[in-house]
């Protein structure tokens, strides 16, 4: 198959696929929902590259994505417990050293609704600024900061374990 | 210095977590937080989870080989076929990596494995502490007097080199024996001891799967508490009818003992 020239509306898309693979996972709850929103939201991107005003390609596409995300076309039945499959298969930038703890965050952004983990998304993984995320998805600030809090207040009471110590042994 | 009596609000602490302010603010943030331990500990925690989303995606941001046929529309329409032909793959993989007897496995580890002991390590160790605590005349099928032979016969069933029988003699607990039992479908080992009025307590190394470790947890059920953890190869739980104070500190006595 032909790659697409870099200046190439798909060579711009296909350079920015690695980053929103990551964030396409980063709002799904696993790896198979992951790569259905990302197609889904390269088709439509596609489909919609008229309405694109030539700035900002990243950022347009971003929206898209959790729009789609939001409407809940990918929230279908899938099997509630899922792994990090294809992360693991990979080099690892930093191996967690506790697969326990992982697998508990892992639950607690699952248990936070569509517009919470979307917010919460952007900001940690996009690196948005709390500006940027009102634009694009087009609420106001506040409702940005509530939806910020919100998730931040789930995860901390989900990830809260009465029942983990850390020990390590003395040297 | 006027400016630390302005209010902090909860969106500053955000801010600051996200470091989304500008210097100025974040020394108004830091000097607020150094007075304010509450809120110091939230935002450590909120910076702390920042990391560790991020590290548990960072691993997606990677190219496939599929990712051409996406942008120019030539990608297979469902997902069915492509799941199929993944998995003609790994057969075929599989084939070749059990040909050449090396890659092929290494290839497919999972860590489920290991989460699976995890989840029944506890429920296997409570089960083992009420099948063989009561027992009067045959708690263990090795007794103390016997401790070297015990460590050598349990260690070469766990394939461990070397391992301990953890003494346990200066939280007053005396080494009654030990067996051999299943820890999730293979050879584990038990160790049981006594106090003086005759209280025991039950030590169970697993076999784990995975090489990963995990942090140190309890799990309680009725009077019976276990503290369980994960250490490199093998998986420990300490079981008994004791406080929960005197268990995690035998348990961590346990984890001094035995080697890493």
């Amino acid at each position: 198959m032909k790659t697409p020239g870099q200046d190439t509306f798909e060579g711009q898309i296909l350079a920015l696929l690695p980053s929103l693979r990551r964030y396409s996972r980063s709002l799904t709850r696993s790896d198979a929902d992951g790569e259905d929103l990302l197609q889904d939201c390269v088709e439509k991107v596609l489909a919609r590259r008229g309405q694109w005003r030539g700035l900002n390609l990243r950022g347009w596409v971003l929206t898209i994505m959790t729009n789609l995300y939001r409407n809940g076309r990918r929230q279908t039945d899938r099997a509630p417990f899922v792994e990090l499959n294809d992360a693991e298969d990979t080099v690892s930038v930093d191996p967690a050293p506790d697969p326990l703890e992982r697998s508990r965050l892992e639950d607690a952004l699952n248990s936070l609704s569509e517009e919470n983990r979307s917010v919460l998304m952007l900001v940690v993984i996009e690196g948005y600024t709390y500006q940027e995320v009102a634009t694009a998805l087009d609420i106001p600030i506040g409702t940005v900061m509530s939806r910020l809090s919100r998730a931040r207040q789930r995860i901390g009471e989900r990830m809260k374990a009465d029942n983990v110590i850390t020990l390590r042994r003395p040297k | 210095m006027n400016e630390i009596n302005q209010t902090v609000t909860e969106a500053d602490l955000h801010a600051y977590a996200d470091g989304q302010l500008p210097d100025q603010a974040r020394a108004r943030i830091e000097a607020w937080l150094s007075d304010n331990p509450d809120d110091a500990a939230r935002v450590a925690e909120w910076t702390a989870r920042n990391a560790d989303i991020r590290s548990l995606f960072a691993a997606y941001e990677k190219s496939t080989d599929t990712d051409i046929g996406l942008v120019t529309g030539r990608r297979q329409p469902a997902n069915w076929p492509k799941r199929l032909a993944t998995m003609a793959a790994i057969i075929a993989i599989f084939g070749l990596g059990a040909l050449s007897g090396h890659y092929g496995p290494t290839l497919f580890e999972k860590p489920d494995l290991q989460l699976t002991e995890l989840e029944t390590l506890p429920n296997e160790a409570r089960n083992a502490f009420l099948v063989y605590a009561g027992e009067v005349r045959h708690p263990v099928e090795v007794f103390a007097n016997e401790e070297a032979h015990l460590a050598t016969w349990l260690g070469k069933r766990l394939a461990v080199q070397d391992l301990k029988v953890p003494n346990l003699q200066e939280l007053g607990f005396k080494l009654v024996g030990g067996r051999l039992l299943p820890v999730d479908g293979s050879p584990g080992a038990m160790f049981m001891y006594e106090d003086q009025a005759g209280e025991r307590l039950t030590v169970l190394v697993g076999r784990n799967a995975d090489n990963r470790s995990t942090s140190f947890r309890f799990a309680s059920s009725g009077n019976i508490e276990t503290f369980y953890w994960i250490d490199g190869e093998l998986g420990y739980a300490v079981t008994g009818e004791v406080s929960r104070d005197v268990l995690r500190k035998v348990a961590e006595e346990c984890y001094r003992q035995f080697p890493s």
